[in-house]
C-alpha cells in the first residue's frame, strides 16, 4: 500500500468536485436547508388548535367551561356555531379541527349531583393532531371537575393521591430535541449514498476505470481513495448540521461525544458499504440513482425518524429492525437526549458493528473482485 | 404545424426507446409508488395509544392496587411490567421498553387512611414528544379522576353532602376517520408527493444525459425548435406520470377504501396541469445544472423536499412560521394537494378549486418556458 497513490487519488476526487462548483455548494446548501425544514416544519408544536364551541345550555358552568379550554392554551376557540348540525360543514372544510358540545342542561345535572357527559369532537384525518387533542381535552375535563371539588371546601380535609407527573430526558418536550440528533444522521446517509453509488458507476460510464486498473493502483488503494473524500465531505455536512442545532436551535446535549462518534463512524462504514454496492450492481448512473431512491424511502419513512415506531402496526414492526438508520437514531437520541452511556446502548451499537461488518465488508470483497477481474 | 407534430413526435418516440432499453427504469417508476403507498398507508400513523407503561409497587396495599388498576384498564397505558423496585425503571427507559413509569411510594395506604396525602410519581420518557405530551395529559387526567372518587368515599364517610358537585365526563368522538387511520389523509397528498419524485427526478436528467453523451449538438443541427425538443421530453413522462395517478387512485379506493367523492374529472385536469408544472420544473434543473450529480442533488432540493414537507401532505401547514408558509407557495405541490384532498375528500370540483388550478397552470406556463429559455442560452454559448 503506497500512501502517495491514495494521496494522489484523492487529489484526483478534489479536482473533479471542483470542477463543478455549483454541487459543492449545493452540498452545503442541503443541510442547511434540511434543518429549517425540519426544525420548523416536521418537529413544530402542536397547540392553538382552532375549536368551535357549541354551547346549547348558556349557563355559567358552560362560559366557565369554555374559559377553561381557551385558557389552556392548547385550543382557540375560533367560532360558536349555533347547533351540532352546523358543525359538520365546519370539520369538512378543516375551518375547525376540534369541537366541545355542551349539551342542553349540564349544569342542571351537576347541580342534581349527576354525570353530565358533555362532546368533544376530534377531527381524525390527521391522526397526530386528534391523538393530541383527544389527551389534552381529558385533562382540562379532569381538571374542571377537581377545581369544583375544591372550590366546594370539602378536599382541603380529604385525603388524596398527590402525583407528580415528571416528564424525564426532554422536559419541554420540544420536538426538535429528538429530531435535530436523528437529522444528523439522516444527512450522513444521504449523502453519503447518493455520492457513492455513483462513484464506480460513473468512472465505468466514462471508461476511466479501466485506465485506472492498468496503473499500478491496487484495489485496497483505489478504495481508500475514492471513499476519503466524500467522507469528509459527508462530516462537513454533518458537523454543520450539528452546530446549526446546537447553537440555532439550542439542543441539549446530554449525553458522551464518544458514544456518538462510535455510532456515527459505524453508520458511516454502513452507508458506504450501501452506496458502493449499488454502484456495482446498476449498469448506468441512471440505474444507480434509481436503485438508491428505492431503498431510500422505505428508509426515511420506516426508521422511526419522522413517524414514531411505536405508532406502526405490530407486524412492521420487527421490519423496522432491519434498516440500520433505526439503530443510528436509537444511539444518536439515546445520547443527545437521555446522556445514555455505552453499556445502556450496547444493543443498538453492536447492531450497527453488525451492519458494517457485513455490508461494508460485503462492498468491500465485491469492489476487489470487480477490480481484479 | 404538420411538421411540429411529427418532430415531436420522433423526439417522444426516441423517449419511449430509451425508456424500452432500460427495463430497470421503467420498474421504478411502476413499482415505487405502489410500495410507497403500501407503505405510507399501512406503516404510518401518528396516533398515540398502547403507550408501554411499567408500574411499580412499593406500597403493595390494596389502595395501592386500586390506584394503579386504573392505569391497567385505560386503553391508553400498556402495562408491560410490574415491578418491585426503582432499579427497573432505568432499565425499561434505557431499553426503550417502557415509556411511562407509575410508581407509587412505600405509605401510600397509611397516608390515605389517616386522611394525608399518598405519593405517586409518575415518570414520562420525553425523547417521543408527542407520545409524551399525550401520556402527561392523560395520567394527569387519571390522577385526578381518582382523587375524586376519593374525596367522595370520604365525604360519604363523613356524612357531607356533595350531592350538589356533579362530574362532567368527556365523550370524545373522532369524525371524519374514525380508527384514526391515516390512510384517508395521506393517500390523496402522497399520491401528489409520488408525481413530484418520478417526474422531477425524471427529467432533471435529461438534458444534462444528452450533454454528457455528446447528442445534444446532433439535436441542435437538427431542424427542431426548442419548445418542440421540450414538449416531446416531457410526453412520455406525462403518460407514466397519469400511470402512476391511476394506479394510486385505484389502488387507494379498492385496497384503503379511500373515498373519492369529487369529480374524476376535476382531479384528472388538475394531475394534468401538476404534471406539466413538475416537468417543467425537471427541466429547469436540466437546463441549469452543469453535470448529473448536480441536477440529482437540485431535484432533490427543490422536488423532494419541498413537495414532502412544505406540501401539507402530511405535516399542517397552518402550524408553521409565516415566512414558511410564503415559500410553500413557491412550489406547485401545495396547490395539489390542496386540490387533491379536497377532491377525494370533500367533493370539490371545479367552482371551488379554480384558485388553485389557475395557479398551477400559470406555474407550469412558466416553468416551460423559462426552462426552454434558459436551454437556448446554454447551448448558445
Amino acid at each position: 500500500m503506497s500512501s502517495r497513490r491514495i494521496r494522489l487519488l484523492i487529489w484526483k476526487e478534489f479536482i473533479q468536485l471542483r470542477r463543478d462548483p455549483l454541487l459543492i455548494r449545493l452540498l452545503l446548501i442541503m443541510p442547511v436547508m434540511q434543518l429549517i425544514m425540519f426544525g420548523y416544519v416536521v418537529a413544530v408544536d402542536i397547540r392553538h388548535l382552532s375549536t368551535a364551541v357549541v354551547d346549547l345550555d348558556h349557563s355559567s358552568l358552560s362560559h366557565k367551561l369554555e374559559t377553561s379550554f381557551s385558557g389552556s392554551g392548547y385550543f382557540t376557540i375560533t367560532s360558536h356555531p349555533v347547533d351540532e348540525a352546523s358543525l359538520r360543514p365546519l370539520l369538512d372544510r378543516g375551518t375547525v379541527t376540534v369541537a366541545l358540545v355542551i349539551p342542553e342542561g349540564t349544569e342542571a345535572r351537576i347541580l342534581r349531583g349527576e354525570v353530565a357527559p358533555i362532546g368533544i369532537i376530534v377531527d381524525g384525518t390527521d391522526s397526530q393532531v386528534s391523538a393530541v387533542a383527544s389527551g389534552y381535552a381529558s385533562q382540562i375535563v379532569a381538571q374542571f371537575n377537581t377545581d369544583r371539588i375544591e372550590a366546594s371546601g370539602v378536599s382541603i380535609a380529604a385525603p388524596g393521591v398527590e402525583a407528580q407527573v415528571r416528564v424525564m430526558f426532554n422536559p419541554s418536550m420540544d420536538p426538535l430535541n429528538t429530531m435535530i440528533p436523528g437529522l444528523i444522521a439522516v444527512i450522513l446517509m444521504l449523502s453519503l449514498m447518493a455520492i457513492m453509488s455513483q462513484a464506480v458507476v460513473k468512472e465505468r460510464e466514462s471508461g476511466t476505470l479501466e485506465q485506472m486498473f492498468v496503473t499500478p493502483i491496487r484495489a485496497t488503494e483505489y478504495l481508500i481513495g475514492k471513499i476519503t473524500p466524500y467522507a469528509l465531505m459527508a462530516t462537513a455536512q454533518m458537523l454543520l448540521i450539528a452546530a446549526g442545532g446546537l447553537l440555532w436551535f439550542r439542543v441539549p446535549f446530554n449525553g458522551s461525544v464518544w458514544v456518538v462518534l462510535t455510532g456515527l463512524a459505524l453508520f458511516m462504514l454502513t452507508c458506504i458499504g450501501i452506496g458502493l454496492l449499488i454502484s456495482l450492481v446498476s449498469r448506468t448512473r441512471h440505474q444507480a440513482q434509481q436503485a438508491m431512491m428505492f431503498l431510500m424511502i422505505p428508509t426515511m419513512v420506516l426508521s422511526g425518524f419522522i413517524f414514531p415506531v411505536q405508532s406502526m402496526p405490530a407486524i412492521i414492526q420487527p421490519l423496522t429492525k432491519l434498516i440500520p438508520l433505526t439503530w443510528a437514531l436509537d444511539v444518536l437520541r439515546g445520547a443527545f437526549v437521555k446522556g445514555s452511556s455505552f453499556t445502556a446502548l450496547a444493543v443498538p451499537l453492536l447492531a450497527l458493528a453488525g451492519f458494517a461488518v457485513v455490508i461494508f465488508g460485503a462492498a468491500i470483497v465485491a469492489t476487489r473482485r470487480r477490480i481484479s477481474e | 404545424m404538420r411538421q411540429t407534430l411529427t418532430r415531436v413526435g420522433a423526439i417522444a418516440r426516441k423517449e419511449f426507446t430509451h425508456l424500452g432499453r432500460d427495463p430497470r427504469t421503467l420498474l421504478a417508476v411502476v413499482i415505487t409508488p405502489v410500495i410507497q403507498l403500501l407503505l405510507f398507508a399501512w406503516a404510518i400513523s401518528f396516533d398515540v395509544q398502547h403507550v408501554p407503561t411499567i408500574v411499580i409497587d412499593l406500597d403493595r396495599t390494596p389502595a395501592s392496587q386500586e390506584y394503579l388498576q386504573q392505569y391497567e384498564a385505560s386503553p391508553f397505558f400498556d402495562v408491560v411490567a410490574r415491578g418491585g423496585d426503582l432499579a427497573a425503571v432505568d432499565e425499561a427507559f434505557d431499553s426503550n421498553t417502557a415509556r411511562v413509569a407509575v410508581i407509587v411510594r412505600a405509605g401510600f395506604a397509611e397516608a390515605l387512611a389517616t386522611g394525608g396525602q399518598g405519593q405517586v410519581a409518575v415518570l414520562v420518557d420525553g425523547s417521543e414528544p408527542t407520545a409524551a405530551k399525550v401520556s402527561q395529559a392523560y395520567a394527569v387526567a387519571i390522577n385526578q379522576l381518582h382523587n375524586q372518587a376519593i374525596t367522595r368515599e370520604w365525604a360519604d364517610a363523613q356524612g357531607l353532602d356533595l350531592s350538589s358537585l356533579g362530574t362532567l365526563e368527556p365523550r370524545i368522538r373522532t369524525w371524519s376517520n374514525p380508527e384514526r387511520r391515516s390512510s384517508d389523509f395521506l393517500i390523496p397528498g402522497l399520491m401528489v408527493v409520488i408525481i413530484a419524485i418520478v417526474t422531477v427526478q425524471q427529467t432533471a436528467v435529461t438534458l444534462v444525459r444528452e450533454r454528457d453523451l455528446g447528442t445534444q449538438e446532433q439535436l441542435e443541427v437538427s431542424p427542431m425548435r426548442r419548445i418542440e425538443l421540450m414538449v416531446g421530453k416531457l410526453l412520455p413522462w406525462t403518460l407514466l406520470a397519469f400511470l402512476d395517478v391511476a394506479m394510486i387512485t385505484g389502488l387507494g379506493r379498492l385496497m384503503f377504501d379511500v373515498p373519492l367523492r369529487g369529480s374524476f374529472w376535476t382531479l384528472a385536469v388538475g394531475s394534468a396541469l401538476f404534471v406539466f408544472a413538475s416537468l417543467g420544473m425537471g427541466l429547469l434543473i436540466s437546463a441549469l445544472a452543469p453535470s448529473l450529480d448536480t441536477a440529482n442533488i437540485m431535484a432533490m432540493l427543490i422536488a423532494f423536499l419541498p413537495s414532502f414537507l412544505l406540501s401539507g401532505f402530511a405535516f399542517a401547514l397552518d402550524q408553521i412560521p409565516v415566512a414558511l408558509q410564503w415559500v410553500s407557495y413557491l412550489f406547485p405541490a401545495r396547490f395539489m394537494v390542496s386540490i387533491s384532498r379536497g377532491v377525494f375528500l370533500k367533493g370539490a370540483d371545479f367552482a371551488q378549486l379554480w384558485p388553485e388550478l389557475a395557479a398551477l397552470a400559470g406555474y407550469a406556463l412558466v416553468m416551460l418556458v423559462v426552462a426552454s429559455a434558459l436551454y437556448g442560452r446554454r447551448s448558445a454559448r
